[in-house]
């Protein structure tokens, strides 16, 4: 199975190519040496022999058939040279000298050369050792014949012929195992990934691609992808329990509606109460309306990327505006919610968004803080970063719920009953998001410092 | 108002909400014609003089910003305000950039679409050149900023003066808690709570305590009105 995946995969493809192509140049490398190897090598046995059939020519020129034969017949005694083949026939192939018993039958042309085994050369030589020699037919028509055991050089070149092969066919043999062996891993690690997907798909997010731990960049895109799954989870649950919520948050007044407007129907018309049912209604309808409206806002705000929109605005500027127009309302409250901090606070981002994010968080601090409290709105800038902050000295967030808190419809068993929709401080979160500012939740003892701390805006 | 000023054409291709929306600026004394496509609102809106002109975003053939861009270099003088579902700030910083008037969210309630278009509507007659803005015995003088009643000064601070100058102004008109925030305070999203109503009551104490008739009355579901007894 893993092996004809193996064989079928794109890397085992390519590693043929790759392969291919490098044998071949092994090859034509080895044949090269191969080639001008043996060509030098005879090439220099070959002048050896023409000089020595030069000098035996010389001999016959100077003195005669006597002289040669004399000559032919010392050099074949003579141990020095052991291996050479000297032939002395007349024109009728008779051999006059030599150590040849006959003329070679291969050697027939008047003149070239020629290449022969020979019956016997010598006591000391292999049996019918390969011969090369020169063929001359000296003026008086006596034929010459000067060679030499060439098995040496035979049975050398026919070694390093073997050598070639053997070198090119294990460089094929052990770059197909390599290929196989590289191909089959990342095969491995590719069906774990594509076996995972495919569980993730036919039943859930749960699955996740095992690592091997050797750190390598599979195990990186292994967990590259493992986080993605995580993320895509962590998504999953919180749209899943979302739309809960809204299901809940939205059948309560629903459900209200409906038994009103059901009641009435059977109800005989009476003009006053028809008004005030309708206008109740209506109410209903506008606050199912306001969730719908937050959510859909929030999804808007998390899923911009644009911030084309974005301008300088003034933090100062914001804190003293809701300070303003929170101001009747903490009086109401009795709460005393006072501003801080510098008049210029400069930020890049959308001055709408900003105010509503901390409008949101003083109304939190109104809310659920101490009745008659005390609520403080500050901005500075602190080490160069813009922060505003909203302090106040309610019962605070438990820290065990500080990442709870910006869940959609998240609501603290305390606060269930207050008014809200426990989207506040979901859309805070995604503003704070959108204008890359962290959120930082501290004790105020008692009580809670909400702070936005964004970045240092450009050009500053 | 002359007759053209009480015209209203209205742009909108769900046919449903279009009868809606006529049906309703008629009982209030309308005169509304409709477009169901952008040409169709072209050729309208350059034929005749409105006194608004209510357009939809999202319209079969053309987009209703360039039906806005087109009408106003044909000369067309009438405001424009952009009914859409597209309710992201960005979006309604374009439309109002491209010549827009005021933007309206769907849904929408139609006590605030008249709210809108009346003050739509006023903003092309004249404007009041005067120093000194009476409504029965509520003067508020806008070089001081300074309010009075029968002659006593109310204490007011800036933005609660930038308020009851606003509903001075829309005398007589409904006026929406939207429409507050984006006046008075430059917001352009509706606030998930009563902080307006909270703001508007300190102002209406301040306005209205121990006098002999109240000026701010509360329109139910919708804002408020400034009004003198009849």
């Amino acid at each position: 199975m893993l092996l004809a995946k193996t064989l079928q995969s794109s890397t085992f493809k390519l590693a043929l190519i790759a392969i291919g192509a490098f044998g071949a140049t092994v090859s034509a490398i080895f044949i090269y040496v191969y080639l001008s190897t043996s060509s030098y090598v005879r090439g220099r046995s070959d002048r050896a022999i023409m000089t020595e059939a030069a000098s035996l020519r010389d001999a016959w020129g100077q003195s005669g058939r006597a002289r040669l034969v004399d000559l032919i017949r010392q050099r074949a005694a003579d141990p020095a040279f052991a291996g050479h083949v000297y032939v002395l026939a007349d024109p009728s192939l008779t051999v006059l000298a030599g150590n040849l018993a006959q003329w070679p039958e291969a050697a027939l042309a008047p003149s070239g050369w020629a290449e022969f085994l020979a019956a016997k050369v010598s006591n000391d030589a292999t049996d019918r050792p390969l011969v090369r020699a020169t063929l001359e037919t000296l003026p008086d028509g006596d034929r010459l014949l000067v060679g030499r055991d060439i098995s040496d050089l035979d049975s050398f070149a026919a070694q390093i012929r073997t050598a070639v092969i053997a070198v090119v066919a294990l460089t094929f043999v052990m770059a197909a195992v390599a290929s196989i062996l590289v191909t089959r891993r990342t095969v491995g690690r590719i069906e774990a990934i594509n076996a995972t997907s495919a569980a993730i798909m036919a039943s859930g997010l749960d699955k996740r691609i095992p690592l091997r731990g050797s750190n390598d960049e599979w195990d990186r895109v292994a967990q590259n992808l493992n986080l993605m799954l995580d993320r895509i989870e962590t998504l999953m649950g919180e749209v899943k329990q979302v739309s809960d919520n809204v299901a809940h948050d939205l059948r309560t007044p629903l459900t209200r509606m409906r038994g009103r407007l059901e009641k009435a129907i059977h109800r005989p018309r009476d003009g006053a109460a028809d008004q005030a049912l309708i206008g109740d209604t209506i109410a209903d309808l506008d606050s199912v309306l306001r969730i719908f409206l937050s959510i859909t806002r929030i999804a808007q705000i998390e899923t911009q990327v644009r911030t084309a929109g974005f301008r300088s605005v003034n933090l100062g500027e914001i804190a003293s505006e809701v300070v303003e127009l929170y101001d009747a309302a903490a009086e109401e409250d009795g709460t005393r919610l006072t501003m801080l901090g510098e008049g210029e606070v400069l930020v890049t981002g959308d001055r709408d968004l900003i105010f509503d994010a901390v409008a949101n968080v003083v109304d939190n601090a109104l809310k659920h803080g101490r009745p008659a409290g005390k609520i403080v709105v500050a901005s500075e800038n602190v080490d160069g970063t813009p922060v505003i902050s909203v302090a106040d000295d309610g019962p605070g967030i438990p820290a065990d719920q500080h990442e709870q808190v910006f869940k959609r419809f998240y609501r603290l068993e305390q606060s269930r009953y207050t008014p809200g929709n426990g989207l506040g401080l979901s859309l805070v979160a995604a503003v704070a998001r959108l204008h890359g500012a962290r959120i930082e939740m501290l004790d105020n003892s008692p009580g809670l410092v909400f702070k936005l701390r964004f970045s240092a805006p450009a050009g500053r | 108002m002359t007759e053209s000023h009480r015209r209203i054409l209205v742009v909108e291709d769900d046919a449903e909400a279009a009868g809606q929306l006529a049906e309703e600026l008629t009982t209030s004394g309308y005169q509304v014609d409709l477009a169901t496509t952008g040409n169709e609102a072209l050729r309208l809106g350059s034929a005749s003089d409105y006194a608004v002109i209510t357009i939809d975003r999202m319209l079969p053939d053309l987009d209703g910003i360039t039906v806005m861009r087109q009408l106003r270099e044909a000369g067309a003088v009438a405001p424009f305000l952009i009914i859409s579902a597209l309710g992201e700030v960005d979006e309604r910083v374009r439309g109002l950039r491209a010549g827009g008037d005021d933007y309206l969210v769907k849904p929408f309630s139609f006590v605030e679409l008249l709210a809108r278009i009346e003050a739509l509507g006023r903003r092309s007659d004249i404007v009041a050149k005067e120093t000194i803005l009476r409504v029965g015995d509520l003067a508020i003088d806008l070089i001081d900023r300074t309010a009075s009643r029968r002659g006593a000064e109310i204490d007011l601070l800036p933005r609660e003066f930038q308020l009851l100058e606003y509903l001075v102004r829309n005398e007589g008109r409904v006026i929406s808690r939207a429409m507050l925030l984006q006046h008075v305070w430059d917001l352009h999203f509706d606030p998930s709570t009563n902080i307006i109503d909270v703001y508007v009551g300190r102002v209406r104490r301040k306005v209205d305590g121990q006098q002999a008739y109240p000026l701010i009355h509360t329109v139910r579901g919708i804002g408020y009105c400034l009004r003198a007894p009849r």
